[in-house]
Order: C-alpha cells, then structure tokens, then sequence
C-alpha cells in the first residue's frame, strides 16, 4: 500500500546525485582493475567521505578558493590558508550551471557556477580567487560573484614569452599575496613561505617518484588512480595527503620490484593530455583503462601540469620567494590559453619519448574553444613525429558512453597492431 | 442494471474494468496476454462477470484499448490508450484533486501525459525504444537479485548506503552491470534503490519534456512498488498520486469512456 514519504529537499537531492556519481567511479576503481594498490584505500574512502557522505575536512579553516592552477597554494599555506581548487567534474552540478550559463560552454566551468548555484558544499570557499585565464573562467567569476560570493580577478597574462608579462604578473602575485593577507590578517613572511614552498615542493618531489615507476615496463599504478591521487590535492589537508603519497611510495616500490603490472602483455602506453579528467569525470581515462590500455604520463592541470615543475629559488628572502613562485605558475604552464605554446607540445613529445608512449589521446571538453583550437598544431606536430594521436571532444553527461568506447577501443587495437608490425 | 467494460489489451497483460452507471468501478481483472490475446480477452470477460454476477445482457458498451484493442471484435468502440489512461486517472483520481500530469510505467514502455484544466490530453512523451525504466526491466531485475518483484520496495527502503545507479539505458546491459555489482559484494539494498533511482530519473526526464504540472499521477504496475514511488517523488521533488490499483487506469478509463459514450448516444 501507498504510504506517505518524505521528500529530499532539492540539496539532498543534488548531493545524492552527486554521491551516486562519485561511488559509481570509486567502485569503478575499487573493483574493477586487477593488482589493486592497497594504499590507494585511503584516497578511495577520502572521495567517499567527501563527496558521498558530505564530511568536512576543514573546519575552523579559511578555506580560500581557487580557480585554476595558476593561483600559489605557496602563498594560501603560508597565509594559514586551505586551497579549494574549484574546478569541478561533476555532471549534477554541470547541469545545474547549465541553466546559467550559454548551453554551449565549457562543462567545467558550468560545473563549477552550478556547485556554487546549488551551494551543497562539504568545504564551502570563504573567498576565492580567479586568474583571469580562458574567458570562460574568467565571465564564470563574475557571475558566482553575482550569487554573493567574493571573486577577486587576478590578471593573468595571455603571453609569457615577454618581460612585460612577467613583470606584470609578478605584481599580480604580489597584490593577491597583499589581499589574501589582509583577509587572513597575517603577515607574509620570510619563514612561512620559505616553509610552505618546502612544504608543496616536497608534495610536488613526491608526485615526481610516483611517475618514474610508471617508466617502468611493467606498470604498478593504473593512470585513473594516479588521477585520483592528483584530484584530492584540489581539496585534501596537504600532511594527510603527503603521508598518503609516502605510503603509496613505499608500495610502488615493492610492487615494482616485484615486477606487478597493472595492465596486459600488450597493453599500449597513453599519454594523455587535453582538458583536464576531474572526479568523477573520469570518462575517457575509465575507458581506456578498460580498453587493454595503460595512461603512463598525462599533460593535463589536473595532474603532470600541476606538478611537473617545482618553485626553483635562489635567494630565500621574500620578494625573491615570491617572484619565484610567480615565474614557476606562468613560465612553466603550458595551458592552452596562452598565445603561443610551443611549450606544451614539446612537453607532449617529451612526455612520449621518456615514458615510453605508443600514442596520445587528446580530449577537448565540448565548448572548450582552447583546446579545441589547438587540437589542430598538436595533431600536426604529432604527425611530424610519428606518433599516433586520437582526439576526441566530449562533456560530462553519461550518454556517448558507447560510442565514445568504439572509438578508442579502435585506436587502441590499432596501437596494438603497430607494436606487432614493429616486432 | 447497465454495466459498461473497458479492455485493455497489453503487451503483457489483459486488463478488464467494469463500471456501473455513476462510473464506479464495480469489479477488475488482469491476465496475461499470452499468445492468444484475442481468445483469452473473451475468456477473462466472461470469468470476471460471472465473478461480478452480471449477465452478459446487462453490459450495454464495451470500449477496447491498448495496443491490441483492434483485434477485440466485440467492442462498440476502440480508443487510443493514451486517451483512456487520461480519462481513467481523473476518475480514479477524483476524491484527490485535479491531475494535470500522469506518470504510467507499462510492461514494456513508460509515458507521460500533461493535461489541460478541462482534462484533454495537451501533450504526451513516450518512451519506447528498449525496456529499460519499464515493469518487465525490474522483473529483470528482481530475478537477477533472486528476490520477488514484490520484495523490491522493502528492499529499497532498507538501503542505508548510496544508491548504486545503474548506467546503462539497455536491460541487457543493465543485467550484467547488476551482476557485477552482485558479484562484487554490493548489497542488495543498495542495487535495488540504485534501480529505483535510475528509473525515477529516466522518468522525470520524460515528464519534463511534457512539463510538470502538479498534480501529478502515477499508474502502471510499477506503481505498486512504493520504493519506485519514493524515488520518484524524490526525483520530481514533489508529491505523487498513485490510485488503489494503478495496474488497470487504462482499462477504468475505457469503462468511464463505455459509459459517457452510451448515455450521450440514448440521450441523442
Ligand atoms: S586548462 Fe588552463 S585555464 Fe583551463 S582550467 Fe586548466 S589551468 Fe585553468
Ligand atoms: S577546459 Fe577550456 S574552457 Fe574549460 S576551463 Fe579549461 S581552458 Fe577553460
């Protein structure tokens, strides 16, 4: 019989749709590949935590928001500070913001207007702070604005080759260190940001040891995992996931001399690069872990991007501290939304060469302009080289599932069949 | 007295209403189509009024529908079953309030309809490609979980983890991701409501391609599962109807149809 139920608020409803999202990939993860990595438990239950049960991990925090990468968590730590990176990959909130935004934008950036529309947050950002990077992003900060959240633009140059634009960012950097600190009401210092650069140096040095196994023949960690483990700096307390990675270390190690492989005999080594893989948007990397293939390197501000290249100081006194860690976030990004970047694809091609790469797959979020744009100068540089390249542009909904597994099941089988020719 | 029958001819089943002249329900029947709907369509009606005890004389209009209503040579009149779901759940529904929106999960297909204030069918969207969302998709369901179709509510109602949402739009798919899910030592519960949920999602997508309208109805067999009930109200975000048996509004709406059809025509 009919009995009376009582109905979710539409935030209960969100954030179930939200958890069933995220449980369906960390299942994915838990269950579906084989050699699971037992240290990986703890980045598995963290996403669960947060995104399936709703559990703060930061409170009595400030947390600050940020979008993108090129804002200094160096700077956030070192102001006492948690980093909310708010690039987002959830379908439920991509259609909320969906409503918001023109229907042809960019998923990420939709996702991340609809997380604030919907304000169902587990770590909500006390502020945030917007580099002016792809105009998406930057209109995006304007209208979260308009829901009565603080947005401060940070100018972010469209070239990095020139002076100008170097001079010119590392005053940006300096005037959000000026802002962020009076927010905090706490001093930049020599010590707290010589300890904080340490600090995300060593996170970014770990990061590093966690990609050299994947040199290696025999491959001890799936490229999804590694996306996860990338993903939950966005949000994580840093000495948690510091001694998370160490465990992970250690385990690499052992599974490495051991010889485990986490993919097959023949399986083909993917770099992969494009708009970033963000939980639980792990679409394309899912498929092709799932495919008989193994990601071994990624170009992405979601992961290799975010932590290829380290904050290099000379002179540990504070302004040249902090134009240190300005150069680090401009010169060494290779993001699509420069004017020229050569930059990223000899970062491709190195990537290729060092991890030992039978092909790249390129993805470019629909509405995503950048990177569908310079789809075109990677496909041809790859083809100067020699190197087989699938591109494929898709968004966060569920439903090209299967035609999008056609296609690189395809391209797989035809990396495959080279590696065979060549033998 | 003059009785009036509505037949609902199925994919799965045969559904019989019949009503007096006040357009009460008076007595109902469901049978399974079979092979030979045409013959056990007679035979339901004959049981069902000796049942009834109502004589074959004493039924005065009889109007068929659903997909094999034509084949049901004895009716004065045959309707489309959309029609006749519209008309049967403002009936059924009366005592409740005005439906502007029906929700039907058949055997084999799922629906929606918007009606007008006067109650005409404005708009309608139907989902008929493959079984998933429908009654024979949780049948599916239920027998890969090894539990009773009837079970699937309770079950749903236990769950106390995250709805475990089944991805694929194809029942064949959507068998083997259950089994994984069975095979990897998910709880039922959890499956079960992650079922509900995908459907009630499916569903609502439906609607809002109709536009939801409150009040709204919901009827087909699947109705009888409170879980899929809960799920759906949880996805619209609103509360639903469901009437006391919802597997047979559309036949109801026939007999409701036999009814004003013969009193206008002895009027005329
Ligand atoms: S691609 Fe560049 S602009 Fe876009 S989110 Fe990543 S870092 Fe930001
Ligand atoms: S994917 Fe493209 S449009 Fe979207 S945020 Fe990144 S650079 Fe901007």
């Amino acid at each position: 019989m009919h009995t009376e139920h009582t109905i979710e608020t539409s935030a209960e409803r969100q954030n179930r749709h939200k958890a069933m999202e995220a449980i369906s990939v960390i299942n994915a993860l838990r269950e579906d590949f084989k050699s699971p990595i037992h240290s990986m438990g703890y980045f598995y239950d963290l996403f669960e935590k947060v995104y399936c049960h709703h559990q703060p991990l930061h409170e009595g925090k400030a947390k600050i928001g940020t979008m993108c990468i090129q804002i200094p968590s160096e700077i956030i730590y070192a102001l006492d500070g948690v980093p909310i990176r708010l690039c987002n990959g959830f379908y439920t909130d991509d259609e909320i913001g969906g409503d918001l935004l023109p229907q042809k934008s960019c998923p990420l950036v939709k996702a991340t207007v609809g997380w604030f529309a919907s304000d169902n947050f587990s770590d909500k950002p006390d502020i945030t702070f917007s580099p002016t990077t792809c105009d998406q992003k930057t209109k995006a900060g304007a209208i979260i604005e308009s829901f009565g959240h603080t947005v401060i633009d940070v100018g972010f140059p469209r070239t990095k080759e020139s002076e100008e634009s170097r001079h010119y960012w590392r005053e940006s950097v300096k005037s959000f260190a000026v802002k962020l600190s009076k927010f905090q009401g706490k001093k930049l210092t020599r010590s707290n940001l010589e300890s904080a650069i340490k600090k995300v140096g060593y996170a970014q040095s770990l990061y590093h040891k966690l990609t050299e196994f994947r040199k290696n023949k025999a491959v001890p960690i799936l490229g999804v995992d590694m996306f996860l483990v990338t993903n939950a700096f966005f949000f994580d307390k840093i000495d948690e996931w510091i001694s998370a990675v160490e465990k992970l270390v250690v385990e690499l190690e052992q599974r490495a001399s051991e010889g485990v492989n986490v993919a097959g005999k023949a399986s083909p080594r993917i770099v992969y690069t494009g708009s970033p893989p963000i939980f639980p948007n792990y679409k394309i990397p899912l498929i092709i872990e799932q495919s008989d293939a193994i990601i071994v390197a990624d170009e992405t501000c979601s992961s290799n991007r975010m932590f290829n290249d380290m904050v290099a100081v000379d002179e540990w006194n504070l302004y040249d501290m902090i134009d240190s860690v300005s150069d680090k976030y401009l010169k060494a990004c290779t993001c699509p939304i420069f004017t020229q970047n050569d930059d990223r694809i000899r970062r491709i091609i190195q990537l290729v060469r060092s991890y030992n790469g039978d092909g790249v797959i390129y993805q470019a979020f629909a509405g995503c302009q950048v990177y569908e744009m310079e789809q075109r100068s990677v496909l041809a540089a790859m083809e100067k080289e020699g190197i087989p390249i699938l591109y494929i542009e898709s968004d966060y909904s569920p439903s090209q599932h299967g035609q999008l597994t056609t296609r690189v099941e395809a391209f797989i089988e035809s990396l495959k069949n080279r590696k065979r020719m060549k033998k | 007295m003059r009785y009036f029958v509505g037949i609902d001819i199925g994919s799965t089943a045969i559904k019989i209403s019949v009503a007096d002249e006040n357009k009460n329900l008076v007595g109902h029947k469901i049978s399974a189509s079979g092979s030979m709907f045409y013959k056990y369509a007679q035979e339901a009606l004959a049981e069902l009024l000796k049942e009834l005890g109502i004589d074959e004389s004493e039924v005065v209009y009889t109007v068929a529908t659903g997909y094999g209503r034509k084949l049901f040579k004895e009716a004065d009149e045959n309707i489309s079953e959309i029609t006749a779901n519209a008309i049967g759940a403002q009936q059924a529904a009366k005592s409740y309030g005005n439906i502007k929106t029906i929700i039907n999960i058949g055997g084999q297909d799922s629906k929606a309809i918007s009606l007008d204030a006067e109650g005409n069918v404005v708009n309608f969207a139907m989902n008929d490609r493959c079984a998933a969302g429908t009654g024979k998709f949780l049948d599916v369901v239920a027998m890969n979980l090894e539990i009773g179709v009837d079970e699937l509510s309770d079950y749903h109602f236990k769950s106390k983890g995250t709805p475990l949402s089944i991805s694929s739009t194809c029942a064949v798919f959507a068998e083997s991701e259950i089994i994984g899910l069975l095979g990897n030592n998910h709880s039922v519960e959890d499956i079960v409501s992650g079922v509900h949920y995908s459907i009630a999602k499916r569903i609502v997508k439906l609607v809002k391609r109709v536009g939801v309208k409150e009040n709204v109805y919901f009827d087909g067999g699947p109705a009888l599962n409170d879980g899929l009930v809960s799920a759906i109200e949880n996805e619209l975000g609103h509360k639903i109807f469901v009437p006391e048996y919802p597997q047979i509004t559309t036949s109801y709406g026939a007999a409701v149809l036999a009814c004003d059809a013969f009193l206008s025509e002895s009027a005329s």
